[in-house]
């Protein structure tokens, strides 16, 4: 959430206005930049009627790009509260939108072909009750019965790819009282200090539990689920949950699912550490080489949940790595010789400990250099190199470390100063003789958020020349396909290569996104 | 001291400068005395007045053109500042500091040099795969005639430093064991860096490198849609 920066939000716009048009786009602007926000706020900016901002707002909720809650709030007469609904809008699920592909793919490594027909739906429709995912298999399908579909389910619930979805509108209480009306997710709120805003709040209430979470134990059918969730007082059950609140737009989602069936969707985290481990086994291979790359991969695959560090000994690194087919002819001392080698892998006692954390700082700083050598060239390369631990260094020491003549080496640094690339100080020393000298150092924290927002403006860019490549060549697509004439077969031989590199360069921009915005979380 | 000297012996054809400093004036004398106890650091013509509280230049450019004939004093100049020459007087070799160190010559950074060598190390590492720089020094100094100076350990690691600044190698401690059986454990080792560095995917397209991002927008003067940089991208 604390990275939203103007591109960001540019490009969340575009995203949603390409799938749900002007008005839905509209109305997620206006929570975007204006914050969390109730409707009649939001129908007052966006100057729309209340009845349309609802329906934009249930398309949002759909689709998991906004999410709601209650606030209770003091009002009304005497010592009473009210509970005002306010609508938050999921920045980051908005961006997951152009990773679909990526997740298709990811799903499509498990070999399940009914698994990705099951997440292919989830996707286009957000949020599907398993009785919906049956349906549309069964309309759609081609291979395989419903039991066959329904252990396809739980092996996408098993494996996390599928969660059940957030309250629809946990209670916030308020934050001067712990007790009182907030029965809801009242056991995390506690937990939760001050310096935690109220939609992570929110969000932390609006989860549930990580056993209920990945949980199909209840889905035996609509009724069983029925009397089970009527018997439960956990209070972050779906359907209990409309019963109490009767959101009104909640009313209406009731028309679509099942009225107490739980609603199921995409876990978006689930793919966003796999791609992670993806990425640092990419880098390892880049840094090092494939047996590098596969150690990691065994060691991280090895541990699947994947935090900031993971450590394993010798032997069972070794048991990780021969299980595959490039690691069969490892051998120990080769295994440790390779180990040895990694930057980012440290070793005590024989117990190898990887921090992810460095690789991706590492894999960060690889993104930033390549873009300082493309623009400003190979000696500002290498003296943003030469800064890039951190330490700050004079303009002499830069000069003698980096084979840069003493007297280029100030304009070179001026320019990747402007740019915000680098900081300067200028440092004065007493004495009779006052002589001025400069200390440069990169900031990692400016800088990184400045590229983050210009890769989501390069990534709205490729977005926005791919809807206009498309549009201009609208004519020749919808031309017979029969014999056309060499003229249209050239066009639309171009327009096919014209979408190959934009779509596969912006598939490539969002890794260095995901890099510099989901992947330290 | 020594010109001095050498003049009052006298026995020689007296080199040009050596005797006349009897010759000088007073003003030449205090502008000689103040570039020579600058010693090897010299001075810029505009500090000179300054420490002498002379303010008409045209006495100090005098007294530094009769010192300049009498070759008792000579310009040097600075690595660091363009066009600024320092005095220095004819005894003192200018300090690293001035000339920049090994890699300048004439105050001018030596860059045939330094690529030359930065070409021969990769050299020998994608001969040698792994090498230690005592090691890369010995067959470097080895070559015939390919540098006509010497280097030393220091150097070679300056040049070794710059090409793993511009990612081409990498440096590894050996461990004693496999590619590093032949080094003592712990000993700084040098190889190649076994894959090009990764092109990022920022730097792959036209926006990554574009001059005008920053007034680039979705509607503005400049936008994606009519990007000439993208329309030569997109060329089939």
């Amino acid at each position: 959430m604390a990275a939203l920066t103007p591109y960001g939000i540019k490009l969340a716009v575009h995203i949603i206005t390409t799938d749900f048009g002007n008005l839905v786009a509209k109305i997620c602007e206006c929570i975007l930049r204006r914050g969390t926000q109730s409707r009649a706020l939001i129908s007052r900016f966006t100057e729309l009627p209340q009845d349309k901002v609802k329906k934009c707002l249930w398309v949002l909720i759909q689709h998991n790009c906004v999410q709601a809650f209650g606030l209770e709030q003091e009002g009304g007469a005497r010592d009473t509260t009210v509970v005002v609904t306010q609508y938050m809008a999921l920045f980051d699920n908005i961006i997951q939108r152009l990773r679909f592909p990526k997740f298709m793919v990811t799903v499509s490594m498990e070999k399940d072909k009914k698994g990705e027909e099951i997440l292919e739906g989830l996707l286009q429709h957000g949020r599907l009750t398993l009785t919906q995912i049956l349906d549309r298999a069964r309309a759609r399908s081609s291979v395989g019965n419903q039991d066959a579909h329904r252990e396809s389910f739980r092996k996408l619930v098993r494996g996390r790819f599928v969660e059940r979805c957030p309250a629809p509108e946990p209670l916030i209480s308020l934050p001067t009282e712990g007790e009182g009306p907030a029965k809801k997710g009242g056991g995390r709120n506690k937990i939760a200090r001050k310096e935690v805003t109220l939609e992570e709040r929110a969000l932390a209430a609006a989860i549930p539990m990580d056993a209920e979470r990945f949980s199909i134990s209840y889905d035996q059918g609509v009724d069983s689920d029925e009397e089970k969730s009527e018997s439960k007082s956990s209070g972050l059950k779906v359907g209990e949950k409309r019963k109490q609140h009767n959101l009104e737009w909640d009313n209406e989602l009731d028309i679509n699912g099942g009225k107490k069936e739980p609603v199921w969707r995409v876990n978006f985290d689930e793919f966003i550490k796999r791609l992670r481990i993806k990425a640092c086994v990419e880098y390892a291979r880049s840094e090092y080489d494939n047996v590098a790359a596969v150690i990691l991969n065994s060691m991280l695959e090895g541990t699947q949940r994947t935090t900031s560090t993971v450590s394993l000994s010798l032997d069972s690194i070794f048991e990780q790595v021969i299980k595959r087919e490039e690691g069969l002819t490892m051998n120990l001392e080769h295994l440790r010789c390779s180990l040895e080698q990694l930057d980012f892998c440290s070793e005590a006692d024989d117990v190898y400990t990887i921090n992810l954390h460095e690789i991706i700082k590492k894999a960060q700083f690889e993104e930033v250099e390549s873009i300082v050598k493309k623009r400003y060239g190979i000696e500002a390369f290498r003296m943003f190199r030469s800064l890039s631990n951190g330490r700050p260094l004079d303009t002499d020491k830069i000069s003698e470390r980096t084979f840069v003549d003493k007297k280029s080496t100030p304009q070179i640094l001026y320019k990747l100063w402007k740019d915000n690339y680098i900081q300067m100080e200028k440092i004065s020393t007493g004495g009779p003789r006052q002589t001025d000298f400069f200390l440069w150092r990169v900031k990692k924290d400016n800088l990184w958020h400045q590229i983050l927002d210009e890769l989501y403006h390069a990534a709205l860019n490729l977005s926005l020349r791919y809807a206009h490549e498309v549009d201009q060549e609208r004519e020749i697509q919808n031309l017979s396909m029969e014999n056309p004439p060499p003229e249209v077969k050239k066009r639309r031989e171009r327009l096919r290569n014209v979408r190959f590199l934009l779509d596969s360069s912006l598939m490539k921009l969002d890794d260095a996104v995901m890099l510099f915005h989901d992947f330290l979380v | 001291m020594s010109l001095r000297g050498e003049g009052a012996l006298g026995y020689k054809r007296s080199r040009p400068g050596s005797n006349t400093s009897k010759e000088l004036n007073p003003d030449e004398r205090n502008v000689y005395n103040l570039i020579k106890s600058k010693g090897d650091m010299g001075i810029w013509k505009g500090d000179i007045r300054r420490e002498l509280n002379m303010n008409n230049t045209k006495i100090i450019d005098n007294c530094v053109k009769a010192l300049q004939l009498n070759q008792m004093i000579r310009e040097v100049p600075d690595v660091k500042a363009k066009g600024k020459k320092r005095l220095m007087a004819m005894e003192f070799e200018p300090s690293k500091e001035l000339t920049g160190g090994v890699w300048y010559q004439d105050g001018i950074l030596d860059e045939d040099l330094i690529d030359n060598l930065k070409l021969v190390c990769l050299k020998l590492l994608s001969r040698h795969k792994v090498a230690t720089a005592d090691g890369l020094r010995h067959e470097i100094n080895n070559l015939d005639g390919a540098f006509h100076v010497e280097v030393t350990v220091d150097q070679v690691k300056e040049i070794l430093d710059n090409l793993i600044l511009e990612k081409e190698i990498s440096k590894v401690k050996s461990n004693g064991m496999g590619e590093f059986a032949s080094f003592p454990v712990n000993v700084d080792c040098y190889k190649l860096k076994s894959k090009r560095a990764k092109m990022g995917a920022f730097s792959m397209i036209p926006c990554g490198v574009c001059p005008q991002i920053n007034h680039c927008a979705p509607d503005g003067i400049i936008s994606p849609v009519t990007c000439v940089y993208y329309t030569k991208w997109l060329e089939f």
